[in-house]
């Protein structure tokens, strides 16, 4: 039995949108971001609501269609779509966008041209090694975002607020890090998918709130025998998993235990803390830069992190979910599977819904091997 | 060069037959003349009949079309004789260096360098559609690269096969404000290459000064110095540095007034103006023989200009064309069908811009650098487009792009929509096909039907 229900991280999602919903009718803006190199600290030291936008949806995914082409990945299109349809896309006041991939670096200018919301566009390095001219104009970046948020809100971002913040998020990483941690167990209570929820309803929650909610999951896990049946462990990968593609880590629980992962809306937003050495922004800026991905180049570091997370965490095989069109993520597969030496199931979708009964055969049929 | 013995026919587009008997026509005392790499032994010759290069697998040739005149005969047969120009160059001791990305930029330092010849791997994105062949897509596939992408995984399969050139003394990749399938090729090409340096591209953001950036680039560009410096034991100086940019303005300027005299006289047609475009990024790994074949194709075109000769009828339909084809087949179709070239935006644009020879030389490169519509957003880049149907009168907008290519994918419907807006122009986009021997009917009938609408708005 799940530990909480999917029903219960909807209506805490529901009702935490519409709150912010009243917050901005007092006054409060809301900026909206995709990954995880948006300076979430930064954006409520500016007293903003930060809102991850990662929804995709395959209603969301055709009404995008109207503005990009077909051949844009679908999370691109879904958030061009989910500015006209999803309840929190459209609270957003402005947008923070990173440049990781070229899709998402574009994306915001579409997403000015038709919907008229502002842009922060932070520019962040593609190359990985922390050279100090590379991190200085990432800092300087910070700098300029800084006076972007300022100007939204009216308010600075003065460095008290930004080091508590920084220590709020820290705890809250710290937190789903040790939730995440339960699943180093035989047969963990916690669910995969129940993670992935977890995480992104943190996100929306704030830091403050969420900790209540993860003490519980915490208290729900330490309460509970421990099934003694043992399940195939696997690790999750790819390209971002949003809420609605919790249809596919539900396919593969099923049958099997997701112990770990390395996605964006996973283990790779709460790995880290921010360093505790050094002026905010300064922290901040080495902080997010060494953040790793798939886009960045050299990208070993990601392969690292896998190596490390598969070791660490027993998993037996991988289960590697790309979106079409997502070449930084599709391009790796191969390469991944040797570095792993693990079996890899690779899905390769969009959000249509009519495929998902190959994909559970393709699931199914990729457990009975291992 | 003086043509004394030999001179050109009225311009015109010709066939692959047709360029055979006009080879026949060319005295040998003129094909003996022309060597690379400045040297006079017989292996250096390069100014074959096309049929050659058909044979040794250029099938495409047989299909398109090409202008007339001994310059071009001459620039073609450079061109493609690059392959082999590139085995040579490590045969005969010069250090052969893969750039990757940039498009522009780091070949300027690179040969600036003695005895170093950088070449773009992804130029071989139109291998495949010279050789009518999937042989790089499919080495490429293997990779784990598939086909929903840019035709630029033609350069994965080329590192894998060892045979289009030698194996690099090292791999300059730049990336950063870049497609992505390219990036992507690029770290995979990392564990095919016996050393790769990595140079980080900015993001361009209009409303913002790019100064510091220039500044960031300078920076990598220090890298890239320094790099060669340990490669090649050659501590270079600022003057053969300043050297290096003079020469590429060279060519640049040379291309600067072939695309004048093409996009307003007609004096070129746009298969030769896109490889002379081209040409700007590597020189061809000769830049010194690249630049004298470019001067010889000026010559040419100087002389139509000045007898009001032209290459293409002067009521063709005039036409931007936004991305470079990879398939150099649909130029010659929209040509045949009655439309010329008037202005081009082919992601290249920063290895046109001039650099200034005033400011300290890593300074001027990566300054020309900054105005690379790759780095830009897609408005900028439409602006660009504007700028040049303005400047020709261009009647319409062709954008060809490439299914799954990153940047095709967001930017074309925003490019055609400035257009719109702005000039009230027709823009037709459509995506290349896969090597054929042939312009799909599809697009064919495409084609035609958008010359049809800009004929009725005359």
């Amino acid at each position: 039995m799940e530990l909480i229900p999917r029903a219960t991280f909807e209506q805490i999602r529901q009702e935490r949108v519409e709150e912010i919903a009243a917050e901005r009718q007092k006054g409060a803006k809301v900026v909206g971001y995709f990954c995880i190199y948006a300076p979430v600290e930064m954006v409520r030291a500016a007293g903003a609501i930060p809102v991850r936008l990662m929804r995709g949806g395959h209603a969301a995914e055709e009404a995008g269609e109207r503005y990009l082409r077909a051949d844009a990945c679908s999370f691109c299109s879904a958030c061009m779509g989910n500015f006209g349809i999803d309840p929190a896309y459209k609270q957003v006041d402005a947008v923070l966008a990173v440049n990781t991939c070229d899709m998402m670096r574009r994306l915001p200018e579409s997403i000015g041209k038709h919907f008229g919301i502002p842009v922060f566009q932070l520019y962040m390095p593609r190359t990985s090694e922390p050279l100090p001219h590379r991190v200085a104009e990432f800092r300087r970046q910070l700098g300029l975002l800084a006076g972007d948020l300022g100007k939204l809100t009216g308010v600075s971002v003065p460095d008290e607020r930004l080091e508590s913040e920084i220590a709020a998020f820290n705890g809250l990483r710290a937190m789903l890090r040790q939730t995440s941690d339960t699943r180093r167990a035989n047969a963990p209570l916690l669910a995969g998918s129940t993670m992935l929820d977890l995480a992104a309803t943190a996100w929306l929650l704030g830091p403050v709130k969420a900790v209540s909610l993860i003490e519980e999951v915490l208290r729900m896990i330490a309460a509970r025998p421990r099934p003694e049946t043992k399940r195939v462990r696997l690790m999750l990968g790819g390209s971002m998993l949003t809420e609605d593609d919790r249809w596919l880590l539900d396919l593969v629980e099923e049958q099997a235990d997701i112990v770990t992962d390395i996605l964006c809306t996973g283990t790779r937003w709460f790995a880290e803390d921010v360093p505790t050495e050094g002026a905010p922004l300064d922290r901040l800026a080495r902080f997010y830069f060494g953040r790793d991905c798939m886009c960045r180049r050299p990208n070993r570091a990601l392969y690292e992190c896998a190596t490390k997370l598969a070791r660490e965490f027993r998993a037996e095989a991988l289960v590697y979910k790309t979106l079409l069109y997502c070449d930084p993520y599709a391009f790796e597969v191969k390469r991944l599977q040797q570095a792993l030496g693990l079996p890899v199931l690779h899905l390769d979708t969009d959000y249509s819904t009519e495929n998902r009964e190959q994909m559970r055969t393709r699931v199914e049929a990729f457990l009975e091997t291992l | 060069m003086s043509n004394v013995e030999y001179s050109d026919p009225r311009p015109a587009r010709v066939g692959f037959d047709e360029w055979m008997e006009l080879f026949d026509r060319v005295p040998d005392e003129l094909i003996e003349r022309y060597h690379y790499y400045g040297n006079g032994e017989a292996w250096s010759k390069y100014l074959f009949p096309p049929q050659t290069f058909a044979i040794y697998g250029m099938r495409h040739l047989r299909r398109l079309k090409f202008d007339n005149s001994l310059a071009a005969l001459r620039m073609w047969g450079f061109v493609q004789n690059e392959t082999e120009r590139l085995f040579r160059a490590r045969q005969t001791g010069r250090r052969v260096i893969a750039t990757m990305g940039d498009l522009g930029a780091v070949p300027v330092i690179v040969n600036s360098f003695p005895h170093c010849v950088a070449f773009y791997p992804d130029c071989i994105w139109w291998t495949p559609f010279a050789m009518e062949s999937r042989v790089l897509f499919d080495a490429a596939a293997e990779l784990g690269v598939g086909d929903a992408t840019c035709f630029s995984r033609a350069a994965l399969g080329a590192f894998s096969k060892h045979s289009y050139f030698p194996n690099p003394d090292l791999v300059i990749a730049s990336t950063g404000a870049s497609c992505d399938d390219y990036s992507g090729v690029e770290q995979l090409v990392e564990s095919l290459a016996p050393d790769m340096l990595w140079v980080e591209e900015p993001m361009r953001c209009d409303a913002r000064p790019a100064r510091p950036l220039e500044q960031l680039l300078v920076k990598e560009y220090e890298r890239v110095v320094e790099r060669m410096e340990k490669l090649t034991g050659h501590s270079i100086t600022e003057d053969e540095l300043r050297e290096g940019v003079r020469r590429a303005n060279r060519v640049r300027k040379l291309v600067a007034r072939l695309r004048e005299l093409s996009f307003r006289d007609a004096a070129l047609a746009a298969l030769e103006m896109m490889v002379v475009e081209f040409g700007s990024l590597h020189y061809y790994s000769d830049m010194d023989e690249w630049t004298a074949a470019l001067e010889h194709l000026l010559a040419t075109a100087e002389g139509r200009a000045a007898r009001s000769e032209r290459v293409l009828p002067e009521d063709a339909l005039r036409v931007v064309w936004v991305t470079p084809p990879a398939d150099p087949l649909f130029l010659t179709y929209v040509e045949d069908a009655g439309a010329r070239v008037v202005g081009t935006e082919y992601v290249i644009n920063q290895a046109l811009e001039m650099m200034d020879e005033s400011k300290p030389p890593l300074a001027a490169i990566a300054e020309s650098f900054m105005a690379a519509s790759l780095i830009g957003t897609s408005k900028a880049r439409a602006q660009s487009v504007i700028q040049q149907a303005r400047r020709y009168e261009a009647e319409g907008v062709i954008i060809s792009g490439i299914l799954g290519g990153s940047h095709c994918a967001m930017e074309g419907r925003l490019i055609a929509d400035y257009v719109k807006a702005e000039l009230d122009l027709p823009v037709l986009e459509f995506d290349v096909t896969s090597p054929s021997r042939e312009v799909s009917r599809q697009i064919g009938t495409r084609i035609d039907a958008f010359l049809e609408v800009l004929r009725s708005r005359r």
